[in-house]
């Protein structure tokens, strides 16, 4: 198989060889202009292997454009927790930091990285501890229905109901059907104003969305990205989140019941750790 | 005093930590389980690659990086947004109802990952199911348990999927390609037999519950990039053959004793670790005491075994036919050695009784390549 990828590995492996070389052979110039490659090599290979998007040809030519046709508003220049914030807010649901990311770039200009995500979600905890209610609102984990600790990369905003923030074992389905509608919905409110216009990153998003829900793609041949209905979307979506939205919403109410009655003020918002659900149970 | 079988295993790998049984291990059982040497370094617990890579034979695998983060791309992509795309290839493949998409992480317990934690809410999960409490489908790295020659290993499948026809099904999600609805023969088998250990410790896990073995499918569901592109297809691969071989082999693995009796008094594989953790022991050494122990090398060790180069080295020194893969092995029955065949097709060796027929064959053959040698058309070929 000759795929980019595989290219790129050979590349890397070839340019490791080299530097081990030139480091014994103590070329300081080459080794730093081979260390430069090996990073550049690195970083297209990230990219290559990240590229989540289902189709053939990766999208990383499009994706290194500078966002030029975003007017670069005010928006582009905010910190990294409020563009997180904002895409949260868009989509309603408990989301992957991936997930952020991706509805951040299909509809908000500005830059906002995974690793950023990573490092704003443990600042938050610490800045909610040394000084409570401080901020307008603070970026935390969603909570597992039955420990009430916190989920594995799951991100909610403080503001929001605790049902909201709370994963039952039908949750991730619920929580990705609801946040298809969003995207859908978002992109239907730009087509319908005259001044705003949906960016192919949006469209490439809702399609991706699309393509796993039952019914919420045109079933002829050639449909692709740019044939998505945003329409279709919602109602396919609505029709299968009927199935599973009372029994969510059931488990969800139910822990957040729980969770109100047995958790402190912080653990509802960053979730209760091992030793607390050990101290509970044993409680019981 | 007669050392017991286990004061024998300890002996033959030396005072370094017990190495465990894994998915590894297993499938290098299953697939090779007459090999002596393999089934001595691994009931004794001894450290494959280590002494694998002292001797100058590195193992075959386990060291591309790449290809591990390419496994774990894949598979986080197609569980990404609450398995949406192993959702859509599960209603394709195994007919999963619109309800059927509960989902419980069991990459850890409340923020704790150890092992016994996840296997004690696996296995309280999925009993539960198994006995018709709870709703649930889809099961994120479960933690199996299984005790192979009185010793537990840990086995996590990518997922498990339930209630499709009320049966468990193990779910592997690889990141090479199905192209034209055929991936290569060589993966697959890879990919199902570490599959097959987790059917057995899946059933095992139940069976402590009183629930039986037609609980858990025999067919595995093979999650893979559908042609050259990034979006994930389903197969379904048979595995009944292989979990029955495995199930004989893991039930043999208790006679071990009897396979330690046959070997040297004294024999060892400890490679004398300094404080660094660097063998100290001479690499001719450890070479001689690993060729006292029988192997029986074949290609498809390649996938399978640490010691596989060593392995391979060692048969090619030997002349043996195995080397050249299962076929010319069989074509040649009865002829056991390279230089065997070669003595027989030149006529400097006689047959026995058994090898007759085959070294008439045999001579035929180096006739026919004579004449081709030197017929002036072959010119291109002979080269
Ligand atoms: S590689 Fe060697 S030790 Fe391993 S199974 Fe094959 S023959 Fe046995």
């Amino acid at each position: 198989m000759s795929d980019p990828l595989d290219a790129l590995e050979e590349n890397i492996a070839t340019l490791r060889r080299a530097i081990r070389d030139a480091a014994t052979a103590g070329d300081s110039i080459r080794l730093d202009e081979l260390r430069a490659r090996l990073r550049r090599a690195e970083r297209a290979w990230s990219a290559l292997v990240d590229t989540d998007d289902p189709s053939t040809a990766p999208a990383t030519a499009e994706r290194m454009d500078p966002p030029s046709s975003a007017p670069v508003s005010r928006g582009a220049m905010l910190p990294a927790r409020e563009h997180a914030h904002r895409a949260l807010m868009l989509l309603q649901t408990p989301a992957a930091p991936k997930l952020i990311v991706n509805v951040h770039e299909a509809f908000f200009p500005g830059e906002l990285s995974a690793s950023k995500m990573s490092s704003l979600r443990r600042d938050e905890e610490r800045s909610y501890r040394a000084a409570p209610g401080a901020r307008p609102y603070y970026l935390c984990p969603a909570l597992t229905y039955d420990l009430l600790s916190p989920a594995r990369a799951l991100v909610t905003i403080s503001t929001w109901r605790l049902e909201q923030r709370i994963i039952g074992p039908l949750s991730p389905r619920v929580d990705f059907l609801t946040g298809a509608i969003r995207i859908a919905e978002a992109i239907r409110g730009s087509i319908d104003s005259p001044d705003t216009e949906a960016s192919p990153t949006a469209w490439r998003l809702l399609w991706r969305f699309a393509v796993n829900i039952p019914g919420a793609t045109s079933t002829k041949p050639a449909a692709d990205v740019g044939t998505t209905d945003p329409n279709q979307v919602i109602d396919a979506a609505r029709a299968e989140l009927d199935v599973h939205a009372d029994t969510d919403h059931a488990t969800r109410a139910e822990s957040a019941r729980r969770a109100r009655k047995q958790l402190s003020d912080v653990q509802q918002l960053f979730g209760a750790s091992l030793r607390d659900v050990r101290h509970r149970q044993a409680e019981a | 005093m007669i050392a017991t079988p286990d004061q024998r295993l300890d002996a033959l790998r030396g005072p370094a930590p017990r190495m465990h049984h894994n998915a590894r291990t297993l499938a290098a059982l299953e697939n090779n389980p007459r090999c002596m040497l393999r089934a001595v370094l691994d009931a004794s617990g001894s450290d494959k690659a280590a002494i694998a890579a002292h001797t100058g034979y590195q193992a075959p695998f386990g060291q591309s990086s790449f290809a591990l983060a390419r496994g774990n791309v894949f598979e986080t992509m197609v569980k990404a947004n609450g398995c949406a795309e192993l959702l859509r290839v599960l209603r394709e493949t195994l007919q999963l109802t619109l309800p059927e998409v509960g989902y419980q992480d069991l990459n850890d317990v409340g923020g704790d990952g150890r092992a016994e934690s996840r296997h004690a809410r696996t296995t309280h999960l999925l009993t539960a199911a198994a006995r018709g409490h709870g709703s649930d489908t889809l099961y994120d790295h479960p933690m199996l348990r299984l005790v192979v020659g009185g010793h537990p290993v840990f086995l996590e499948p990518d997922l498990v999927a339930f209630r499709v026809d009320d049966r468990f099904h193990v779910v592997e999600i690889k990141s090479f390609p199905i192209v034209d609805d055929q991936a290569a023969p060589a993966q697959v088998r890879a990919a199902t037999t570490h599959a097959c250990a987790y059917i057995i410790a899946l059933r095992a896990m139940l069976a402590a519950s009183g629930i039986g073995p037609e609980s858990v499918s025999d067919t595995i569901v093979l999650i893979a990039p559908k042609d050259f592109t990034n979006r994930p297809t389903g197969a379904f691969v048979d595995a009944r053959k292989q979990v029955a071989t495995l199930t004989r082999q893991l039930e043999r693995i208790q006679r071990i004793g009897d396979l330690v009796e046959l070997l040297p008094e004294g024999l060892t594989f400890d490679l004398a670790a300094d404080d660094t953790g660097r063998p100290q022991r001479p690499a001719q050494e450890l070479a001689e005491a690993l060729d006292q122990v029988p192997a029986t090398y074949y290609p498809e060790c390649l996938n399978h075994c640490e010691m596989a180069f060593y392995c391979r080295s060692r048969a090619r020194a030997d002349g043996s036919l195995d080397v050249l893969g299962s076929a010319v092995r069989e074509q040649l029955g009865g002829v056991d050695t390279v230089t065997m065949a070669l003595g027989l097709a030149r006529g400097t060796l006689t047959p026995n009784d058994d090898q007759v027929e085959m070294a008439v064959a045999l001579r035929h053959a180096a006739r026919l390549r004579v004449e081709l040698h030197n017929s002036p058309g072959a010119a291109g070929a002979a080269s």
